[in-house]
């Protein structure tokens, strides 16, 4: 069944990248001047949360501005791809009503939508890099891995909100509320050893914990990522796909009945 | 022959909650009070199987749950219950221009469309200028949709929609949108379709299209499979509510006693001036169809009888009966009366009926009002109901205008 739908999906594939790459369009209106400005909210948050923490707070970190970005552009992922994921399926009324296609193609290329508009902010991340001169190794190898992890857990969640958004509309207010809550509950702006042992083995239970800490240690710092990340990474990634998957398929057949 | 598409047993029911709950925090704090369900029963075992190459047409009062079956068969909605298996590719037409932004260009919106609507990539980027210049949009390729006119919008997707290559296409009332020109259009590309030996599902009020389209139609009635068959008969059978057959099964179902109640009964306006010193009256006027049945609409045509019910209170010598007929907008159409048609009364007395035989409705669509009167030799009207009875012409062809001109082609 799982080989069926993904030889559809791979049918629909044209169809995909069509839907995400005009969202994508859409979204800065087809200016030039809009993909600037959509690179202003990130750098701004860098700004301000370098200024704070670095001066104000003493935090001692090699590369602080580098540290931060980098779980700056990785929770904007998360939260834009499933924030866009959450309305995908709402937004798309229109269509669902009146043409059948399945159905999480609509969430998967909200997904790829959020991918591309954070590729930007990654072209500005590698200047960085270069500016401040930090050496890379052999290690960075694992960084896509990772990546490929968030991508996957961020589609799961999206699905199921999504699915959900739907027969659900305070959805969208929870979820928000619940990232606002991990954006300070995950170590983007500080190192998790501010934590004593016991509370940081909690903290590493939040799968994105994990994958910015690991992306921070391949990217930046050169170092491997550890075996128990990368499984754990791998294993949650499987779990949040699955149960978006199942709670997205039960749902599915009432979507156009519903929305 | 293969079959194309199989109904089996389909059922479909909506529930529809008295008091839509959309949030969470509604369905926790209503977790102790569940809500109340109504169900709504859409469809009610439909079966039916579509030949590979046949065009079938749906067709049923509003509501009759048309537009759900065509919506189940294209997998937008679930079936409650039953099959439904469509064993070549389906290409639905429900809605021209599925998924335009206003905000992205003709062309972006063609690929969107296009790709939507199951067309390749090649495909599309080879027939991008074709569907552009189809539509007679060669200047505004660039332009964005939101500048568009929606007589632009329509043509835009329609030249689109038209280039997929359909296996099984699903059709619902596309035609309703659009003027005249535009609806030929349609119809062009139908029956080019059908003569590309695509299967066709053709949801309308249109019957005239059907009737050119359909090889085989399906007639619905709240939800319930009335009659599946040649288009013609089932045709007959919706205009005419079924009453032929349905008298010889004595019991009848209800749907065609309401239809018959609510719909057939001739409608005689009150309102308007009735004249005459009532030596004779007209007592009631009924309109039967080619079955011999009761009715208020009729096939274009199509034979109809008018039936004047009389009574003459005392013995009356050379009665003249007349008719006369009416557009809605009052324009008179047409008069006679038994005088004209040498079908001289001597004299009457007491209850009885007179009939007009109409060959064959000439009148192509609408509502027509009937006058009915009876007078003496010298046109002393003795009962004389004006304008006080209608009845509704359906079409047939797609002729246009009020009536038909007997008339041929020659070249």
């Amino acid at each position: 069944m799982i080989f069926k739908h993904l030889k559809e999906l791979y049918a629909y594939r044209n169809l995909i990248w069509q839907l995400a790459w005009s969202d994508f369009k859409l979204r800065y209106k087809n200016s030039m001047l809009g993909y600037f400005w959509s690179l202003l909210e990130p750098l701004l948050m860098l700004l301000v949360l370098y200024v704070v923490f670095s001066n104000l707070m003493k935090i001692k970190v090699e590369y602080y501005q580098l540290f931060l970005f980098v779980g700056i552009i990785l929770w904007g992922f998360l939260s834009r791809a499933t924030n866009s994921g959450m309305s995908s399926i709402v937004g798309k009324a229109g269509i669902i009503k009146k043409i059948y296609f399945p159905r999480d193609i609509f969430v998967i290329s909200s997904c790829i939508t959020a991918l591309l508009m954070s590729i930007f902010e990654s072209l500005v991340f590698v200047m960085f890099m270069v500016f401040y001169r930090v050496p890379v190794s052999i290690n960075l190898a694992y960084a896509p891995f990772i990546l490929l992890f968030l991508c996957i857990i961020s589609l799961g969640l999206s699905l199921a909100l999504s699915a959900l958004n739907v027969f659900y509309r305070d959805v969208q207010f929870i979820w928000q509320v619940i990232m606002q809550a991990g954006f300070y509950l995950t170590p983007i702006i500080y190192t998790i050893d501010i934590f004593p042992k016991d509370l940081q083995r909690f903290v590493l239970l939040n799968p994105i914990a994990r994958i910015i800490i690991s992306a921070r240690n391949t990217i930046i710092y050169s170092s491997p990522a550890t075996m128990e990340d990368l499984l754990f990474m791998l294993l949650s990634s499987v779990v949040f796909l699955l149960v978006g998957y199942i709670i997205f398929f039960i749902l599915e057949p009432r979507f156009a009945e519903e929305i | 022959m293969m079959a194309a598409i199989e109904v089996e047993h389909l059922h479909k029911t909506f529930r529809i909650p008295h008091e839509k709950r959309t949030t969470i925090f509604e369905t926790l704090t209503g977790a102790f009070n569940p809500p109340i369900y109504e169900n709504f029963h859409a469809l009610k075992d439909i079966n039916f199987t579509v030949e590979e190459g046949e065009a079938l047409g749906i067709i049923g009062e509003n509501g009759s749950g048309k537009s759900t079956l065509l919506k189940i068969i294209a997998k937008i909605l679930h079936p409650t219950a039953g099959s439904i298996t469509a064993l070549k590719k389906l290409t639905p037409f429900l809605e021209l221009g599925v998924g335009f932004q206003s905000d992205l260009t003709a062309a972006e919106n063609i690929k969107i469309y296009a790709t939507i609507m199951g067309m390749q990539k090649r495909e599309i980027d080879n027939k991008l200028d074709d569907i552009i210049e189809f539509a007679g949009l060669e200047k505004f390729k660039d332009t964005k949709l939101k500048n568009f006119s929606s007589g632009m919008h329509v043509r835009l997707a329609f030249s689109t929609a038209i280039q997929t290559d359909p296996e099984i296409l699903l059709m619902d009332e596309v035609l309703a949108v659009g003027d005249m020109e535009f609806q030929q259009k349609c119809l062009d590309v139908l029956s080019q379709y059908r003569k590309d030996g695509v299967t066709i599902v053709f949801v309308s009020h249109d019957l005239g299209a059907v009737r050119r389209f359909c090889d085989n139609t399906l007639l619905l009635n709240k939800g319930e499979q009335v009659v599946l068959g040649n288009t013609g008969e089932v045709i007959d059978r919706y205009v005419y509510g079924g009453k032929n057959e349905a008298s010889e099964a004595a019991n009848s179902s209800e749907i065609q006693n309401e239809l018959e109640v609510a719909e057939i009964e001739v409608k005689s306006e009150d309102k308007n001036p009735r004249l005459g010193d009532k030596k004779i009256e007209i007592t009631n006027v009924e309109f039967y169809d080619k079955f011999n049945n009761k009715g208020a609409r009729f096939n274009a045509f199509d034979p109809m009888t008018v039936r004047i019910f009389y009574n003459a209170y005392k013995e009356i010598f050379n009665p003249v009966f007349g008719i006369a007929l009416y557009s809605e907008k009052g324009e008179n159409l047409f008069g006679t009366n038994t005088e004209l048609k040498n079908a001289s009364i001597d004299s009457l007395e007491g209850k009885g009926h007179i009939d007009l035989m109409i060959e064959r409705i000439p009148m192509i669509t609408g509502r027509f009002l009937l006058t009915v009167a009876v007078h003496t030799h010298d046109q002393k009207p003795y009962d004389w109901h004006d304008k006080r009875y209608s009845f509704d012409v359906i079409p047939t062809s797609r002729d246009v205008g009020l009536f038909e001109v007997p008339c041929n082609w020659k070249i």
